[in-house]
């Protein structure tokens, strides 16, 4: 398969993506409306009492709102993104018709990982845009993040976004099934992840745990959700291993699966 | 099959008719066998075999939330740049322009129907495989489909595969036909040739003393077999239509008036179900050993 094709396939997967209105519309919400609603309610707080109420934005506003938008809502909204890139061909009933194409079936599933990383960092960049703001217009003459903080909070927050979605394209191809694939990804993302990760007696195998690794890339410590401590390498290792498992998953379901 | 022609393919439920076409499309795995479709072998050069093959399995499907031309858009990308160029004319061709940029939630099942062989249309097909096409369709829509169909093969020459229960439905478009039973074919000709059917030629005889003509018919070596029906006297002839003369001649010869001499006409429908029924007869035991 030419490159040409490829980045038409891509373009073709992506405007399935975009014109979803369900999706693109609750990603947006989960993006968006926790750090509107974080910034408004903590600038309420402070004009009260700002004795006893820090800043929204500054450093610490900017602390809460990474950890808000990039290791909780964010990865919601790309769970929402990738799944609908990895099973909504099936779901449609519209796999048989690409697969009668001749086009191979490996390529279908792989043209799918881009499409959903683009919507889900256009959704992410937006959030961080807003985060931005929040950050220094509610800073109220406190500390800011420097500038390399923020570059960094921006790549954190595309890296946690984009693995979570290639993650749940590769989930969702492997199902087959939307409503299977956003239940278990939802719940091991709000439930089970952080439960495992917070049982200290896992010892060092919760550093397979995928937001715990992914959480050691942040720029500033983002609580405990990142409370197993590991190296720069075995996150990595671990994120790679992810991608991998998944991926090549997903691609094996959709090559050997009746259309 | 041949090319440049409307072929049915019917069996009865469960017969395998869907099966095969899947299997032949690449949707599901054969399990043995071999398979080729222009002259490629599938799987082995399936994307070279269906370059040129445009396929509707049972009902059209496509992504609700796009319109007409995005999900052609989509499958376009997908074959290709040269069926980007197609988009338009194919839309043209089933008449769907004016509703192209519509959702296609809001289509109704023929505009899919139509949208579906649109899809078709994008790879230029020489071969289309149409799989219970007309399923669902107002009578209204299932003429409208049948005279596409018929469009395609006679003005564009293309050769449409039409997998179909609708016996009516495959004798008006089809040229030609296979029947299929348990996975094998048991009958395939042309149209015509399928609903005469049998190795004999039947007629229907009005005479005025049948008991009489019973017994001459009996005794001629020019008929297999006589009985009295609702509609006359049923004769099996055992040449072709040219006997049909001399029968009257040794009727007529006989004293027995002959008021009426009618070939029956059988439709694709009845020789289907004489071949079905005796299929449908327990199997001998040298059938079942082999």
């Amino acid at each position: 398969m030419s490159a040409a094709i490829a980045l038409r396939m891509t373009g073709a997967d992506f405007l399935k993506l975009r014109k979803k209105p369900g999706t693109v519309i609750w990603a947006l919400v989960l993006a968006l409306a926790p750090l509107l609603i974080y910034f408004i309610v903590r600038a309420a707080q402070h004009a009260s009492n700002p004795a006893e109420h820090g800043p929204a934005g500054g450093v610490g506003g900017y602390v809460d709102a990474l950890r808000i938008l990039a290791a909780f809502f964010g990865p919601l909204a790309a769970i929402m993104v990738g799944v609908e890139a990895g099973a909504g061909d099936v779901a449609s009933g519209v796999f048989r018709d690409l697969v009668v194409t001749g086009r191979s079936r490996v390529a279908l599933f792989a043209t799918r990982v881009p499409a959903a990383l683009a919507l889900t960092w256009i959704i992410a960049a937006v959030g961080y845009a807003l985060l931005t703001i929040g950050t220094f217009a509610f800073a109220s003459g406190s500390p800011t993040p420097s500038a390399a903080t923020m570059f960094n909070g921006l790549g954190f927050t595309l890296l946690s976004t984009g693995v979570i979605a290639a993650v749940a394209v590769g989930f969702a191809a492997l199902t087959a099934s939307r409503p299977a694939a956003l239940t278990v990804l939802i719940g091991w993302h709000l439930v089970a992840s952080p439960l495992l990760g917070s049982i200290s007696s896992l010892g060092s195998s919760r550093k397979l745990i995928l937001d715990q690794a992914i959480n050691h890339f942040s720029p500033v410590h983002i609580g405990d959700r990142a409370n197993v401590v590991m190296s720069q390498g075995t996150a990595v290792i671990v994120v790679i291993g992810w991608l991998l498992v998944f991926l090549l998953l997903g691609a094996w379901r959709t090559r050997t699966m009746d259309a | 099959m041949p090319r440049a022609c409307a072929f049915g393919f019917l069996g009865p439920n469960g017969a395998g008719k869907t099966t095969m076409i899947r299997t032949l499309l690449g949707l599901t795995r054969a399990s043995a066998g071999t398979m080729s479709i222009l002259g490629h072998p599938v799987p082995a050069e399936r994307a070279q075999a269906l370059r040129r093959v445009g396929a509707i399995v049972e009902e059209p499907r496509f992504h609700p939330h796009l319109s007409g031309r995005e999900n052609l858009r989509i499958i376009a990308a997908v074959r290709g740049p040269e069926a980007d160029v197609r988009i338009a004319p194919a839309l043209a061709r089933v008449g769907l322009t004016e509703r192209a940029d519509e959702k296609v939630k809001r289509y109704s099942l023929g505009m899919r129907q139509r949208l579906g062989v649109a899809r078709c249309l994008l790879a230029d097909p020489l071969l289309l495989i149409l799989d219970e096409p007309t399923n669902g369709l107002d009578p209204g829509g299932i003429q409208e489909f049948r005279q596409m169909i018929r469009s395609l093969v006679e003005n564009e020459g293309r050769t449409v595969f039409l997998s179909s229960h609708l016996l009516d439905e495959v004798e008006k478009i089809c040229d030609a036909a296979a029947i299929v039973d348990r996975g094998k074919i048991v009958s395939q000709g042309a149209i015509a040739e399928l609903a005469g059917g049998g190795d004999g030629h039947e007629l229907i005889l009005g005479v005025d003393d049948a008991e009489r003509a019973l017994t001459v018919l009996d005794g001629s070596e020019l008929v297999r077999e006589a009985h009295l029906s609702d509609e006359g006297l049923r004769v099996l002839l055992v040449g072709g239509p040219h006997t049909a003369a001399a029968l009257n001649a040794e009727l007529v010869g006989a004293g027995i008036g002959v008021m009426r001499l009618e070939p029956v006409r059988h439709s694709l429908e009845q020789r289907f179900l004489e071949i079905t029924a005796r299929l449908d007869a327990p199997m001998s035991k040298q059938e079942v050993r082999a």
